[in-house]
């Protein structure tokens, strides 16, 4: 009861059969009413303090997982930039920090090249290796979209006015996102159980239900930082299963990572928004 | 219930302040690569041609075609992998400008290309071609008397200490490029220099609390004190 009260959020479950086979797997949304929020930090050059006004917004608990992305596979028979471009980049113990491979067999079927396995047994973790232009047709087909730069941030505070929602350091990170806990990636690290990407809600969600928004895949959003910006960069927030303390650490409500619309990496995801639920 | 909903947290607002003039000055001066001379405009005309692609529907090529890329001297090759990354880069691996940036050795390089990265494939070519890569650096650095940051980020790839006095002499011609400090305890960290890794310098830049953003202060001890570990270590490698 008391967890009820605390979750300032609503829960829906999409039982309705609709056309889009998206809406039956992905049954669970939060709406974030429309209202003032602040968003930013003090001093940061990328995302200032700010208010910001929204309308309201429903999110999805969870990342998108495999077994969602493969039904607009089957259904569209749509082709990632991946599989056409072989231009994936993937990640394998013993690179450099910030060392990408770029393995030419790599898709989101095979997230890290077909020598480091399938996602036969992974259906429910985050789909990856897919590029901002993949996820706008999957969002254009499942009738969806992507929340904004802004309304990822509401969504992923919960309410925190700190850098984290569970507070102003990452201390309790390990409970609440999988991250890389060693201090340099030249040696595995599944301390907390994955190499790789984890199962979405496998850890805990945030005080308005919403799991992994740090850690797991960065996350795409919508819009740029400047109407100048180059038109080929897209835009992702909360880090992944990559980041640790000493490399990125942008698992957190303020950090903005930048990326080609076209890249595809094996650290990169994506939750999406409905304005509303039929 | 709709007032809950639409609470804001309470952090205290404020206008957004930039770094200071002189800290943004030197970010931007950090940040510019170094453009080779050899074929430049023919080169840019080829990337320029594959960006054009980029923006269609199923574009996204990066690399040139083999033919086209036979064809270029290895001079030409060297501008074309200089200026062009072939492969992505990772989302966050862009650091924003800091505060005092002018006024600090940072543990790592600014990020180069922008959102693009060198293939393995481009890494070969530098690494195979190290001598003539390390001799065209020199030549377009001696005219422009600047270490753009794709060259320095080719020099840690090919590993190119034979460059430690000619980097050391660019530095102190000038006084002010930080990030040739940097250069230099990359590539001392990269040998395993036994006096570096057993130094506060190191463990400040790259020990157990390091992060990508680590940095000592840019001042006249440190900066002798890198010259002297640089230089001691070149004349070693060199008895």
């Amino acid at each position: 009861m008391q967890k009820a009260i605390n979750i300032i959020s609503l829960f829906f479950i999409t039982a309705i059969a609709t056309h889009s086979a998206f809406a039956q797997h992905s049954g669970n949304y939060v709406l974030i009413p429309a209202g003032n929020y602040v968003v930013g930090k003090k001093n940061h050059s990328l995302n200032p303090l700010r208010t910001v006004q929204v309308d309201s917004f429903y999110i999805a608990t969870t990342e998108i997982t495999n077994r969602q992305f493969e039904l607009f596979i089957i259904r569209t028979n749509y082709k990632t930039d991946a599989e056409r471009l072989k231009n994936a980049m993937v990640f394998e113990t013993g690179l450099n920090e910030f060392e990408w491979l770029n393995d030419t067999t790599a898709c989101w079927r095979y997230p890290n090249g077909i020598n480091r396995g399938g996602i036969e047994h992974k259906m429910e973790h985050p789909v990856t290796c897919i590029s901002y232009k993949d996820i706008l047709a999957f969002c254009q087909w499942a009738d969806v979209r992507l929340p904004t730069l802004d309304e990822w941030e509401i969504a992923s505070r919960a309410g925190a006015a700190t850098d984290y929602f569970f507070g102003k350091t990452d201390d309790l990170i390990i409970y609440y996102a999988n991250t890389w806990r060693g201090k340099n990636h030249l040696l595995a690290d599944n301390s907390d159980g994955y190499i790789y990407t984890s199962p979405v809600a496998s850890f805990k969600p945030n005080s308005w239900g919403l799991y992994d928004m740090y850690g797991n895949v960065f996350e795409f959003c919508s819009g740029k930082l400047s109407n100048s910006q180059n038109v080929n960069i897209a835009h992702a927030r909360g880090g992944s299963w990559w980041c640790s303390k000493n490399a990125c650490r942008f698992y957190n409500s303020v950090d903005i990572g930048r990326v080609h619309i076209h890249a595809s990496f094996s650290n990169q995801g994506f939750r999406v928004v409905k304005n509303k639920l039929l | 219930m709709m007032t809950l909903f639409t609470k804001v947290h309470a952090q205290e607002e404020e206008v957004y302040r930039n770094p200071s003039k002189e800290s943004l000055a030197y970010h931007d001066y950090r940040t510019t690569e170094s453009s080779p001379p050899y074929g430049l405009l023919k080169i840019k005309k080829l990337i320029g041609q594959l960006k054009l692609k980029e923006d269609n529907e199923g574009g996204g090529l990066l690399a040139l075609n083999y033919k086209t890329y036979a064809l270029l001297s290895l001079r030409e090759k060297f501008t074309y992998h200089l200026i062009h990354g072939e492969a992505y880069s990772q989302i966050c691996d862009a650091y924003p400008p800091t505060q005092d940036e002018h006024k600090k050795i940072f543990g790592y390089l600014p990020d180069v290309l922008d959102e693009y990265n060198w293939s393995e494939g481009q890494l070969k070519f530098l690494r195979e071609n190290r001598d003539s890569v390390m001799a065209l650096i020199k030549e377009c650095v001696t005219k422009k008397n600047h270490v753009g940051v794709n060259f320095k980020r080719a020099i840690v790839e090919i590993n190119g200490i034979e460059m430690i006095p000619f980097l050391i002499k660019i530095y102190n011609s000038e006084k002010k490029d930080g990030d040739l400090l940097t250069l230099l305890n990359l590539l001392l960290r990269r040998n395993k220099d036994a006096a570096f890794l057993a130094s506060a310098t190191y463990k400040k830049l790259y020990g157990e609390e390091y992060s990508f953003t680590s940095f000592i202060l840019f001042n006249k001890a440190n900066e002798a004190l890198i010259i002297k570990r640089a230089t001691d270590f070149y004349n070693a490698k060199s008895n």
